[in-house]
């Protein structure tokens, strides 16, 4: 796609946000929908490493917080937790086999899950029950699912900001 | 040398950001509903509501198929039960037409408000929240349209929850079915009064603070109690008693009600125009 490079990243955001807010909002198993902005996170640091996962992780935790109920700042937290762990983790195995992107973003997005929860509760949000693990599952799942397309998506927005030889260019 | 470098400075920016997301936290939880940073808040979902209505648009068939899904099998049963209520409720409703206006009058009497003489403002639902922890959707009208936060919001069928955050053009709305939820209510019956706690999607609400010597009998109707300081006028029904028990020891019945409104279709809802008594 021909486009200026430096409009990528917000058109990622919007249409991510987007994504996020309406169609997922509405496609839910067992009341849980995939969670495509801590996706971008994940798929941030599997990209582009420890630095932009962290950074893409806050902006990304930022904007859906602004939808949200709960506190400001939670989901940025969580997300620049997460976007770094997998960038220190994975950095690099966009080369490697398929399904280690998938994997990668199954279990970093359950522990996302679950590191909201946690956050949350200190901060006096009843968010621990049963249903954290119907949550934790369902997330973990679909965002393995979404993973190829976000990594994708990701990795055009991020274009010649990226460090290093961009791989699908 | 040159990784040893690297990972520092991958480390101060990490901590960095964490450190801002703490800090952005510490002031909206300080704030409360009020600081500037709710005002942000606001602003952003009001300047994203068009895209998002247009997005909601273009994708609703789709949406709509997804969410269905699971839906078809149950249809068929529910048509029957629905037609089989709508009988119930023709009778009911003659019935209930002549009790109403005895009560209206006591309630006048009592000084109590009643949901059915307040000022409403129609809202269609927009989409749930984006999130799994909060049973919460999102309605098309705010405080362009007098909706403020606690305002009680309601359907024909009964009560749905409570606005808990209110910009210009959209509102958050609380279901009675998240678990932060209390409603006061009043057993119809026995006009005992007790709390109306969520259980979590799809599942029946718990009813707390009813003693073990009540007498509560399945199909029981529970309404708003609108008691002093509460949070929701008198009188709109919240649904029916599905089970009770008594364990041996407890200090209160163990009572589920089933909702009387369908919390997880919900497409047109009415927000009153009424605040708590402070």
């Amino acid at each position: 796609m021909r486009s200026d490079p430096r409009l990528r990243l917000p058109i990622m955001f919007v249409a991510a946000l987007l994504l996020q807010t309406t169609v997922l909002a509405r496609i839910r198993v067992f009341g849980v929908m995939p969670d495509f902005m801590l996706l971008v996170a994940v798929a941030g640091g599997i990209t582009a490493g420890a630095t932009r996962g962290a950074t893409l992780g806050f902006a990304s935790g930022m904007l859906i917080d602004l939808f949200l109920p709960t506190p400001l700042g939670l989901s940025a937290l969580v997300f620049t937790l997460v976007g770094y762990g997998v960038g220190v983790a994975n950095t690099g195995v966009l080369r490697s086999a398929w399904y280690i992107p998938v994997l990668t973003a199954g279990a970093a997005s359950v522990t996302g899950v679950v590191l909201y929860a946690l956050v949350g509760s200190m901060l006096g949000e009843r968010m621990i029950d049963g249903h954290l693990v119907t949550i934790a599952v369902v997330v973990g799942l679909s965002n393995a699912v979404l993973a190829p397309v976000a990594v994708k998506f990701v990795d055009w927005s991020l274009g010649s900001l990226k460090t290093g030889a961009p791989i699908n260019s | 040398m040159a990784v040893y470098r690297r990972s520092r400075r991958h480390r101060f920016f990490l901590v960095l950001l964490a450190l801002t997301s703490v800090t952005v936290l510490t002031l909206d939880y300080r704030g409360g509903g009020d600081g500037a940073l709710e005002s942000v808040r606001g602003t952003a979902r009001d300047a994203f509501a068009p895209l998002q209505s247009a997005a909601e648009w273009a994708f609703s068939p789709i949406a709509g198929f997804f969410g269905s899904i699971g839906d078809f099998g149950d249809l068929r049963s529910e048509n029957a039960r629905l037609r089989r209520q709508l009988d119930e409720a023709r009778a009911e409703a003659i019935r209930g037409a002549d009790a109403d206006r005895e009560r209206q009058g006591l309630l006048q009497l009592q000084g109590l408000d009643y949901a059915g003489g307040l000022d409403s403002v129609p809202a269609r639902v927009v989409s749930n929240a984006p999130t799994n922890f909060q049973l919460t959707v999102t309605i098309d009208r705010g405080t362009d349209a007098r909706i403020d936060v606690g305002m009680p919001v309601v359907t024909s069928a009964g009560l749905v929850g409570r606005v808990t955050e209110a910009s210009k053009v959209r509102s958050t709305v609380l279901l009675i079915t998240d678990p932060q939820s209390n409603v006061g209510v009043r057993l119809a019956n026995s006009g005992e009064p007790g709390v109306v706690r969520g259980g979590g999607t799809r599942n029946p609400l718990a009813v707390d603070l009813i003693t073990t010597e009540v007498p509560v009998t399945i199909g029981e109707p529970v309404v708003t109690s609108g008691l002093e300081r509460g949070l929701f006028p008198a009188q709109i029904p919240v649904g029916r008693v599905l089970s009770t028990s008594a364990p041996p020891g407890a200090l209160q019945k163990e009572i589920q009600v089933d909702p009387s409104v369908d919390l997880v279709r919900l497409e047109f809802v009415r927000v009153l125009l009424w605040t708590p008594n402070p």
